[in-house]
């Protein structure tokens, strides 16, 4: 077998297979992300404006302070909390439908798919002018099917709530079909031969879906829930395009906030506070989540 | 009667499909309509769904009216979809390969921190990116990659590594582990199993990292728009060119650039999927 | 044989000296300007006359490269590499008002020991609009320091369907109604103030089906309306005009550090002043209700016919006469826009001015500088300027703007020039993002209907204040 002479048989020993086999991921992933990280964490102890000449001086937690005291990153949070709940709350309830939609096989199966899967491969500003659009008073096709009933312009942005809404529902049109492929790619991995045994068995549709298709799905399913919250969470271009955190501040989210901060008002490390209390936030309810998920694993077993 | 087959339907599964199909594609076929139409019509009220089709927008992709000679220019746009192409593709190859391969580490060889390795993975998917921009930008000046393809090719990588490596780990963890066993005691080398056995059964899992990550490169706004220079410039770059400046947003350029844009990755997809649909038929049964 | 080489090598030579002499062999070398622009026409006609026009002279050659850069995301990009430190423009295309907070930040370079040492130069800003030069070059605010040079200029000018405001139908019916003429010509718009733009909205708003201007209408035609958007300063650009005219001010930069913003932001003229802005805006197209209707919003309106007339920028007018996107081409008068009669019986007309200046950045060599300013000269020149204009582009030079022929380069001239009187700017302190991000916010509110003019005043008042003092602008 392997040839356990000298360094590279010190390196492909099989101990060391597993490290080995992550090194390079880990590599990448520290060069280019966790060092320009450490920085920001490090630069959010100071305090410094990126467009001052001043050097930056230490300050403790002086800018978390500030931070946490300003109304408007509470605030920020919140509107952030219900894009979040609102759109992932759809993508999983449409995405989960549309998955078993297109579970079986049918004619133009593969055709209408792609019909699905398109949205999400456009990009965010294409998404967000488009909406826009539609969400246009005079010019939009939401307001002209509106009028046909009501003879008024309809302005969906008008308000708070309906800012909300027409946010929710551009993101979340946009990452259903995400949410579909995923539990897809599970319901497709269920061995046939486990349908025609409950079938033979006369087993009703929802035992048939808990026993045997939800086992298979799940953990997809919340992959899914996982990375299209922690995605949700820094959504930007949508908003900013589409109401640009109006009206007033109803649909400020914590990035389009964050982004003023470094960008507009040169706060630097006020925005480094803010960008690692937020990571600091999907952190805790990451790792709530993976918990209970853990748990519930167990108690299954 | 014909004998109903287990996963199979016929065609009033495919009409409710067609209809659902139809409503949610429909904002993208505004899109489609509009690239081929022009402003007017597109603003029209009440809306105007029979219009004579114009290709002006696409030949404005391409050329530009210069503003002192009646000239056109070329815009430079098939260097930005080429550009688009190779980076986005590389990107995605490489952060297939390294993230299967990790994930595979992760899932057959565990390490004492492997839970923290990979949440620490997961973490670098959390902040905004605008926070790290700054440190990027300096670090990219700083070690010459700004403006080249290195850069922003280890950008990108970087950005799908964490899904990739999670979602292949989740495939690899379900996959019956007994198989590999019975080859490895025949005498197969690890190679063999690695490349034999586990990688066919998670052909879905590659399909769709693959098709996620790519569309998360290919539409990929910010770092794009910092890091590359007029050489290495992306697409969605080109994109930002419709939006602002005398007119508000050029909507029929916009739509023509965004089919364009589609057109790529829509052939993907399709590609793949066959590896997206097809069961896994080996008869494995979950651990 | 040696006679016969040499002969080749002569030809040889002569021929070389042929090939590159008839070539840049009189450079002996190259100094190149990168100059970060927005991408739109009024640059890309910079880029292209110099490429086509420029004397080169003397044995360095000058290139120019704008970096076109899509105006959405202008500012970000400008903003990354000047912070970055990563020193690749020498020039800068900036808004008046970024330039505190480039200038303090140590990228913006100070001309004044130029200009002093050079009398061309020193004509050019004499020759400059007094509110222009003020505008686009001083920072502090009307100090005497200068820092750019107008790259296009702009101010707020009426755009109105003449095809409406001319129907001798409807002027019977408004001058019955309301005892006065409905604007058509020029002259007319000089003599209508604000009050009057209720009548003339409750006039012309009209619903699809009714009758205007002889013929029915297609769709909901709505009245003069002016913006209300809360992306950037597009609130913020009118709302300042209403302050001005109405007696009151926004937190006077030029008089750090005794100017407050407490009582004066929010004094009783200038809440009245914001009153009528709303009470207005509440006549206008119902657009205005997501608080979004802004520069490019209300332009689309007016393009396809919706709105009797809108307020804009100069720069948003070329697209006004273009076939291919406007259905109001050749409907179209040019005004200046409505004013607020004093007491004294004359209009005051004051207004945000608008446009870009370009800035020349603090790590430039010396040959550089030299050569940004041979291309400062040759931009600001009678022919350059001429040219720029009839492409599209706009001047703010007095010796070129009150020539003969001015305006009749292009159909807004007229309305432009007359309308440089009267502007002001906005601050140029490096807080204006948070302080105009904030306004716009709370002026968001108000236009929504979320809170009332005097509550949004007084919260900016408040915030202006705090954000001041913190920055030792105020004591």
């Amino acid at each position: 077998m392997n040839s356990n002479n000298g360094f590279i048989g010190w390196l492909l020993d099989p101990k060391r297979r597993g490290p080995l086999l992550i090194a390079p991921a880990i590599f990448v992933l520290l060069l280019v992300n966790i060092i320009p990280l450490m920085w920001s964490f490090g630069l959010s102890f100071f305090k410094f404006r990126a467009n001052k000449l001043k050097a930056p001086d230490f300050s403790w937690f002086y800018n978390y302070e500030k931070v946490l005291q300003k109304e408007k990153i509470w605030e920020a949070l919140q509107t952030t909390a219900i894009i979040v709940a609102g759109s992932v709350g759809i993508q999983m309830i449409l995405g989960f439908l549309l998955a078993l939609l297109f579970a079986k096989k049918f004619p133009l199966r593969r055709i209408l798919l792609m019909l699905i899967l398109t949205p999400m491969m456009l990009s965010y500003v294409a998404v967000a002018i488009f909406f826009k659009l539609f969400y246009e008073p005079e010019f939009g096709l939401l307001s002209q099917f509106v009028q046909q009933f009501t003879g008024e312009m309809y302005v969906l942005l008008a308000t708070p709530a309906g800012a909300l809404i027409g946010v929710i529902i551009a993101d979340a049109w946009q990452w259903t079909p995400f949410v579909m492929l995923l539990v897809l790619a599970g319901l497709v991995s269920v061995p046939k031969h486990l349908y025609e045994a409950a079938e033979i068995d006369r087993v009703s549709w929802w035992r048939t879906f808990t026993t045997i298709t939800f086992p298979y799905v799940r953990s997809l399913l919340l992959l899914a829930v996982l990375f299209r919250t922690i995605e949700t969470f820094k959504i930007f271009d949508v908003v900013f395009i589409l109401t640009n955190g109006g009206p007033g501040t109803a649909t400020e989210t914590i990035a389009v906030l964050v982004y003023r901060t470094a960008f507009q008002y040169f706060r630097t490390s006020n925005s480094a506070a803010m960008g690692y209390i937020l990571l600091f936030i999907v952190i805790v309810l990451t790792s709530l989540y993976l918990y209970v998920i853990k748990q519930r694993d167990s108690e299954e077993i | 009667m014909r004998k109903r087959v287990v996963g199979e339907a016929g065609w009033s599964h495919s009409a409710i499909a067609g209809a659902v199909g139809f409503i949610y594609f429909f904002p993208v076929l505004f899109i489609i309509l509009t690239a081929f139409r022009n402003r007017m019509d597109t603003l029209a009220t009440p809306p105007k769904w029979f219009f004579s089709p114009t290709f002006e927008n696409f030949y404005h992709i391409f050329y530009r009216s210069s503003s002192t000679t009646s000239e056109y220019i070329s815009t430079g746009f098939h260097m930005y979809f080429f550009n688009s192409i190779y980076i986005s593709g590389m990107s995605v190859i490489l952060a297939l390969i390294i993230g299967t391969l990790a994930a595979y580490g992760f899932s057959r060889h565990p390490l004492k921190g492997n839970e923290t390795y990979l949440f620490i993975i997961l973490t670098t998917r959390m902040l905004p990116p605008i926070i790290v921009i700054i440190p990027i930008f300096l670090i990219f000046r700083l070690t010459g990659l700004a403006g080249s393809y290195t850069g922003i090719i280890m950008m990108y990588t970087c950005f799908n590594l964490p899904f990739s490596i999670w979602m292949m780990k989740s495939f690899f963890d379900e996959l019956n582990t007994e198989i590999e066993d019975a080859a490895r005691m025949d005498g197969a080398s690890e190679r063999s199993v690695f490349f034999g056995i586990c990688i066919p059964q998670v052909k879905a899992g590659l399909a769709a990292t693959s098709v996620f990550a790519l569309i998360l490169t290919w539409n990929e706004f910010l770092f794009a728009l910092l890091l590359t220079n007029k050489t290495t410039r992306t697409m969605p770059n080109a994109m930002a060119r419709t939006i602002g400046g005398e007119i508000n947003v050029d909507y029929g350029l916009l739509a023509a650039m965004i089919c364009l844009f589609l057109i790529p990755i829509f052939f993907v997809t399709y590609a793949l999927q066959n590896q997206l649909l097809r069961g896994v038929t080996f008869g494995t049964i979950k651990k | 044989m040696i006679e016969s080489f040499k002969k080749f090598l002569l030809v040889a030579l002569a021929t070389l000296m042929l090939v590159f002499g008839s070539s840049k062999v009189a450079f002996s070398k190259t100094v190149e300007i990168v100059m970060a622009a927005p991408d739109w026409p009024p640059t890309r006609f910079m880029q292209e006359y110099f490429n086509s026009s420029f004397p080169q002279s003397g044995d360095t050659e000058i290139k120019l490269t704008l970096d076109f850069i899509p105006w959405s995301n202008f500012y970000t990009n400008v903003a990354a590499s000047l912070t970055s430190g990563e020193q690749r423009y020498s020039m800068v295309v900036s808004d008046s008002q970024w330039l505190g907070a480039f200038i303090e930040g140590g990228y913006f370079a100070k001309l004044n020991k130029y200009i002093d040492a050079d009398p061309e130069l020193q004509a050019i800003f004499d020759d400059m609009h007094q509110g222009y030069k003020e505008g686009y070059t001083t920072y502090p605010y009307k100090s005497e320091n200068y820092y750019g040079f107008p790259q296009f200029p702009d101010n707020y000018i009426n755009f109105y369907r003449t095809d409406i405001f001319c129907n001798p139908d409807e002027n019977i019916a408004f001058r019955e109604k309301y005892g006065y003429k409905l604007p058509c010509t020029y002259a007319d718009w000089e003599t209508i103030v604000w009050d009057n733009v209720f009548d003339i909205n409750a006039f012309l708003t009209r619903k699809k089906g009714e009758m205007l201007a002889g013929k029915p209408l297609e769709d909901d035609m709505f009245g003069i309306t002016y913006q209300a958007g809360k992306d950037y300063d597009f609130s913020s650009m009118q709302i300042n005009g209403f302050f001005w005219q109405q007696g009151g001010d926004i937190w006077d930069e030029s008089n750090q550090p005794n100017a407050q913003a407490e009582g004066v932001v929010n004094s009783p003229q200038n809440v009245k002043a914001f009153q009528q802005y709303l009470d207005i805006l509440g006549t206008m197209h119902p657009s205005h209700k997501t608080g979004g209707m802004g520069i490019f919003e209300m332009q689309a309106l007016y393009l396809e016919g919706k709105i009797a007339a809108m307020i804009n920028w100069v720069g948003l007018g070329a697209p006004v006469v273009d076939p291919n996107v406007s259905k109001v081409v050749d409907i179209t008068g040019y005004a200046r826009q409505p004013g607020t009669m004093q007491d004294d019986g004359t209009i005051s007309r004051w207004a945000n001015l608008g446009g870009q200046p370009f800035v020349l950045t603090t790590w430039m060599t010396d040959d550089e500088i030299d050569a940004a300013f041979k291309i400062i000269k040759w931009w600001l020149s009678y022919d350059t300027q001429i040219a720029a204009v009839k492409a599209g582009g706009q001047s703010c030079m007095k010796s070129i703007i009150y020539s003969d022929g001015y305006n009749a380069l292009a159909p807004w001239n007229a309305a432009y020039v007359a309308s440089m009187d009267w502007q002001k700017d906005v601050w140029h302190v490096p807080e204006f993002f948070e302080l105009l991000t904030q306004q716009q916010e709370e002026f968001d509110k108000a236009i929504t209907g979320q809170i009332g003019s005097k509550e949004a005043l007084d919260a900016i008042a408040a915030f202006q204040q705090e954000i001041l003092e913190e920055a030792g602008r105020i004591e």
